[in-house]
């Protein structure tokens, strides 16, 4: 990955594979009403994909200078499996966990590559990673966390 | 003629030059004396149109009109008083009279117009150039037409109250209750904010009469369970209470609670006379918990046959298992549900649906189901270590204490959470006998507990320390004993709105030892016992299902209801829930023979 285009390639490619995961746990989900969030998840990866191609073609920019709030959620969750029976708050734990992943690859690629158009381009992806964390910690804390 | 009669016309003119003996505006210059009870002022955005204006005027000069920007607001009729000032005498009982306190008159009194429909105006929403007068009559502060302070309730003191499981509130005396439904000024608020819509000014009016057999009849018209709900209802009823807003609002629970206290449970058949015929069809409740019970009672007044099954070897569900006998005595709890069980409901208990029986036979051999299971599975917190033997659910504690098993808490436990399952899960453990330290993520204002609890449980003596979010559990020293880590949290407004957020500060994170953990975060559905195809039939949501109008799903004949059902999961609710699939079955059964009134 020594472009921009290349490093762009690759994050929808991930976002792809992403809404693909969450269709795939979709259809063989067990739980009741699981099929639907799962197939929402897949849907919320999609828009991001949607993002990244729009950052492409030039029609939206990667705000590497915006702050994202962290609520630290998931840095201290177990990891879960993600199994047919899964429950929506181990979902939600996966699809933290996930993009959490994805934040901290952006952000170490970032501190690798010299100060350049392409570091800013990693530390632009990083942070949309942390806004989709941001996303799914703030429904954790809002449905699983609602008496605690 | 003389020459007199020829010059008086002009000594009439000379009067033209002096100084008139009349003013030209003689009105502008005389404004209304400081407190002049002149035009309404009403600060409509403080009104919570309860309409006690409207009541209390003697010459019916007030109606309430809807006003549009008021309209959905909680705990706001939506109407906001309009005068008639061809029949205001100025007498200011309005203004005396006010909840709120919005309502006070201007000492304006001149008003001209030739149309006489202008002088019908809703004070603080028609512009009035008078609107933000200063002058004028106001009710003093300290003056009141009823007493601003609820009644006392007897209690037993924080240190009696640790000491055993006895109920803490003793409930009011015969002229204690008339006192405080003296405070009721009948405005109705509390009905419509009831998920029962219970009928509150007339039970309450029963207790000033002193006809207790009224009160009881008409708290069974929409409540089967009010022995229950007199003692531990979430009272939406009294949060809106509008003499709440510059005094206590009416304690209506324990209003309630006071009917039914007064009258023999042997009397109830005598006093409620329910006929119960026989329609012909049948109907099948899983789960014996205020919803399926609601449910049951109000189908066998509709003539029903009704069979309940519970997995349990008692009813009540939540209410018997989960909510400690100091707040809920059995024996009053038993009151409700024996009634109920009394008009003919066939109870299944220890039949677990899915196990015992499927649900594709109940389908099979029943007319209608209600399914009213509520949430039994706590929620786990997912940190690390959770599975240590001394990590302990509340509510498996809540259900060991009410089935008189010792939960083996030790003598001193950390409790996680801010519901009223960690408040009670606290509780129980003083009256254990153990010190009680309760972690909560966020502020004490956000614990969703209902608030009389979280002070009852401080008095108590339970420690709650706020913003502290738990990240680890390890193994302590002493196998017997666990280790919980937890930091401290600020809170941070989220950019995207709603309520604060707490985020963990990992620069303050501390650890301490504990002879168990409670966990108490929360609790969720079981639906295993419904088969995959079942399910995807069933419209279910989060966890939850999503009934329609009359609590019906997309199968025609299954009905839901109760925590497993509602955003609220309360008695309250689930009740209302149960009377209303009710009325949603009888019409499915009966489709056409089923008229409006009341089930």
């Amino acid at each position: 990955m020594n472009t921009v285009d290349e490093v762009l390639d690759y994050a929808i490619d991930q976002e792809q594979q992403a809404a693909d995961f969450y269709a795939n746990l979709a259809e063989r989900a067990e739980k009741a009403g699981m099929k639907k969030i799962l197939l929402d998840f897949a849907e919320e990866e999609k828009r991001h994909k949607e993002r990244l191609l729009a950052v492409k073609t030039g029609e939206h920019e990667l705000t590497p200078e915006q702050e994202v709030l962290d609520l630290k959620i998931s840095d201290y969750l177990v990891e879960v499996d993600e199994s047919p029976d899964i429950s929506y708050q181990d979902a939600l734990i996966v699809a933290m966990k996930r993009e959490r992943a994805a934040y901290e690859l952006y952000s170490d690629m970032a501190e690798k590559v010299p100060e350049s158009n392409l570091k800013q381009v990693f530390v632009g992806l990083a942070k949309e990673e942390a806004k989709h964390k941001l996303f799914f910690e703030s429904e954790y804390d809002e449905r699983v966390l609602m008496d605690n | 003629m003389n020459l007199k009669d020829l010059l008086s016309p002009f000594y009439v003119w000379q009067r033209a030059f002096e100084k008139p003996y009349t003013s030209l505006h003689p009105i502008e210059e005389r404004p209304g004396a400081a407190s002049y009870r002149g035009f309404h002022i009403n600060v409509a955005d403080n009104c919570v149109g309860c309409g006690c204006c409207h009541t209390i005027c003697q010459n019916e000069a007030i109606d309430m009109v809807p006003v549009e920007k008021y309209s959905g607001n909680k705990g706001d009729s939506g109407l906001r008083p309009r005068f008639d000032y061809g029949r205001c005498c100025w007498c200011a009982l309005c203004v005396d009279m006010c909840t709120a306190g919005s309502l006070r008159m201007s000492n304006e009194y001149i008003w001209t117009s030739r149309e006489p429909a202008d002088f019908f105006f809703v004070a603080g929403v028609d512009e009035k150039h008078w609107q933000n007068n200063e002058l004028g009559y106001r009710r003093e502060e300290t003056y009141h037409l009823y007493p601003p302070k609820r009644i006392e309730m007897q209690m037993l003191s924080p240190e009696e109250s640790v000491t055993s499981f006895d109920e803490v509130v003793k409930g009011y005396s015969k002229e204690e209750a008339i006192k405080e439904a003296d405070r009721c000024i009948e405005c109705g608020m509390c009905v419509a904010t009831c998920p029962a819509h219970m009928d509150v000014p007339d039970y309450i009016r029963s207790i000033r009469d002193g006809d207790y057999e009224k009160g009881l009849q008409l708290m069974y018209r929409t409540n089967p369970f009010p022995a229950t709900c007199g003692r531990i209802c979430t009272r939406n009823c009294e949060s809106v209470c509008p003499i709440g807003i510059q005094g206590d609002p009416i304690a209506i629970r324990w209003l309630k609670r006071h009917i039914v206290d007064q009258v023999d449970a042997k009397d109830y058949k005598r006093i409620l006379n329910d006929q119960v015929g026989n329609s012909g069809h049948s109907v099948a409740i899983i789960g014996a918990g205020p919803g399926g019970l609601s449910a049951a009672y109000y189908l066998r007044k509709q003539g029903h046959a009704v069979t309940v099954f519970e997995a349990q070897k008692a009813a009540g569900g939540m209410l018997r298992y989960g909510v400690p006998s100091y707040r809920l005595p059995d024996a009053d709890l038993d009151k409700d549900i024996e009634y109920i069980v009394s008009l003919g409901v066939d109870m299944n208990y220890n039949t677990q649906v899915g196990k015992d029986i499927s649900f594709e036979m109940l389908l099979q051999d029943y007319d209608a189901v209600f399914l009213s299971t509520g949430l039994s599975v706590p929620s786990n917190m997912r940190i690390h270590g959770e599975d240590h033997p001394r990590v302990l659910s509340g509510l498996q504690i809540l259900a060991d204490v009410a089935s008189g098993r010792d939960p083996g808490i030790g003598s001193k436990v950390a409790v996680i959470g801010g519901g009223n399952v960690a408040m009670d899960a606290a509780r129980v453990s003083r009256r254990l006998g153990s010190d009680v330290t309760i972690l909560y993520r966020r502020r004490i204002a956000d614990m969703p507990a209902d608030i009389e609890e979280i002070h009852e449980s401080q008095e108590e003596g339970c420690a709650i320390i706020p913003q502290a979010i738990p990240v680890e559990i390890v193994n302590a020293d002493d196998s017997n004993q666990v280790t919980i880590k937890w930091g401290e949290a600020e809170m941070v407004q989220d950019p995207k709105g709603g309520r604060p957020r707490p985020v963990l500060q990992e620069d303050r994170m501390h650890e301490e030892t504990y002879d168990c953990i409670i966990s108490a975060i929360g609790q969720g559905s079981n639906l295993d016992f419904l088969t995959k195809e079942i399910q995807e039939q069933l419209a279910i949501e989060w966890g939850k299902f999503t009934p329609g109008e009359y609590q019906h799903t997309p199968i025609q004949k299954v009905f839901v209801g109760g925590d497993v059902a509602n955003r609220t999961a309360d008695a309250i609710s689930a009740i209302e829930d149960g009377h209303h699939a009710a009325r949603g079955i009888s019409r499915f059964l009966n489709p056409d023979a089923y008229t409006n009134s009341d089930t």
